[in-house]
């Protein structure tokens, strides 16, 4: 045991112990105090890539509003030229109608109608102004001034009438949508395939179905039109794509705003997309009664137009009320203008004119 | 004409001229001036026609109407009832009367200054 106690190990081994103790428990305290700092210093880290985060969200937010209002007045203010444009050809479509100018009105109004259509579409994805302020329509009416606000609206056609109308405030916004995927339709599909337009009536409402021959949509596409379709869809226009698509968001902006729903997610029996906007039965009325009954114009007053009787060959007989004659009577009260000597003159004067006349038809060139 | 500060105040027809003709050119044919007359033949009027025509058919079922008075009625510039006519009238809708040959519209009293030129003269 007492070489033992000689061993300058054990002795050593006795005074290292309670150091190694104080060294290790020293450790434990650092390692202790470095984790908290550690934990402190990730929450700080996290609230600043919070406030960051935050900030930039409101910054992009202010930049988007600021985009927007600028672009807002900005399409206001051409919306109101294309209207007013439009006004100006229509003025001129009437005073120049037979005219062969009227070709050339009609294409400029056209070019017009496209136009303002563009301005609207980016009017809406602003939270701008939509345009006109319109009476009630019908389906129809509402589906046809969809197609004249494309380009290749030839192409499209209106299969079915509905007996359905609009109220005023659904015809605009309708109508921008329909034109929007009939742009779409016309644009994916080949230059001359037919773009078909029917309606039906359904218990919910009125659906229009837009039917394609074109090459459909992808998955990704699908998604993408689902996404911005969807009542929640972002209306980011900063986030549109280069060169932008407005089509399908500003679709979906109008189905939301105005409570219409549109669905692209079927495809149509020629192999493209078919698009159904359903109308619901809140944005429909009856069909409107015509401003005023085109009447048969008789100008004879009270008298009411008896629908006239057929002669043998079915034509209708109309029945005169005045003098058929078509040549002005000779007025008996009024005095000959000229007296005799005078129109003799004349008449000697114009025997002369017309024998000069024929000799310098001979003189200049023989008569064959 | 209004400011572009203001233009809820502007309205223009809902279905442009150029849609109702489907952007077909105007019949260049001398079949319709303005006061061509035409009416409604006894064929049935079928149901899917578009409201315009059926307008015309309307304008006209009360007897022979001029063809500036139709488009008088319809607001429309005289080209495009122009082609909604002579749409009408060949699918047999409507029966067109050629308007009185100009060259009978003479005035009495030049024919009787004629004659009195001629008694001068000759007579």
């Amino acid at each position: 045991m007492t070489h033992y106690i000689q061993d300058p190990a054990l002795w050593a081994l006795i005074a290292g112990t309670p150091l190694a103790a104080t060294v290790i428990v020293r450790e434990r305290r650092a390692r202790t105090k470095t984790r908290r700092e550690k934990a402190v210093v990730e929450s700080r880290y996290a609230e600043l890539e919070g406030s960051y985060a935050a900030s930039v969200h409101e910054a992009r937010i202010r930049a988007e509003d600021a985009t927007k209002s600028a672009l807002k007045s900005a399409m206001r203010t051409l919306q109101g030229l294309a209207n007013e444009q439009q006004l100006a050809i229509s003025k001129a479509q009437g005073k120049y109608g037979e005219h062969y100018v009227l070709q050339d009105l009609l294409e400029i109004d056209h070019m017009n109608s496209q136009f303002g259509r563009r301005a609207q579409a980016i009017a809406v994805l602003c939270d701008g102004w939509l345009g006109r302020q319109r009476a009630d329509a019908s389906v129809y009416d509402v589906v046809r001034s969809a197609k004249g606000r494309i380009r290749h609206y030839t192409r499209v056609e209106i299969r079915s009438q509905s007996n359905f109308a609009m109220t005023g405030r659904a015809v605009e916004p309708v109508a921008l949508a329909l034109a929007e995927l009939l742009d779409n339709a016309t644009s994916y599909s080949a230059p001359d395939s037919p773009i078909d337009i029917t309606t039906r009536t359904v218990p919910k409402g009125v659906c229009i179905i837009i039917d394609d021959a074109g090459v459909g949509m992808n998955e990704e596409e699908k998604k993408r039109a689902d996404h911005l379709l969807s009542p929640q869809g972002p209306t980011d226009i900063t986030a549109l794509g280069n060169p932008p698509q407005f089509g399908f968001a500003v679709i979906g902006v109008l189905a939301a705003r105005y409570g219409f729903s549109v669905s692209v997610d079927s495809s149509s029996p020629y192999g493209g997309v078919r698009a159904v906007v359903l109308i619901p039965e809140e944005l429909l009325t009856s069909m409107p009664e015509p401003e005023e009954a085109p009447m048969p114009s008789r100008t004879s007053g009270a008298a009411a137009p008896e629908v006239s009787t057929s002669t043998p060959g079915g034509l209708p007989k109309r029945s005169r009320k005045g003098s058929i004659s078509i040549v002005p009577q000779a007025d008996s009260t009024r005095a000959p203008a000229r007296t005799e000597a005078e129109t003799a003159s004349i008449m000697a004067a114009f025997q002369l004119g017309t024998q000069s006349g024929r000799s310098a038809n001979t003189e200049g060139h023989d008569p064959q | 004409m209004s400011t572009p500060g203001d233009p809820e105040a502007l309205s223009v027809e809902l279905v442009r001229p150029y849609v109702i003709t489907n952007g077909r050119g105007l019949p260049d044919d001398d079949q319709f001036n303005l006061i061509t007359l035409v009416t409604t033949s006894d064929q049935p009027r079928p149901s899917h026609l578009d409201p315009e025509k059926h307008s015309v058919l309307d304008l006209c079922s009360g007897g022979l109407l001029s063809v500036a008075e139709i488009a008088g009625h319809m607001k429309l510039p005289i080209g495009i009832v122009k082609v909604l006519l002579s749409d009408l009238s060949a699918d047999g809708f409507l029966v067109v009367r050629a308007p009185v040959p100009p060259a009978q519209l003479v005035d009495v009293s030049l024919l009787q200054e004629v004659l009195n030129g001629l008694q001068a003269r000759f007579g």
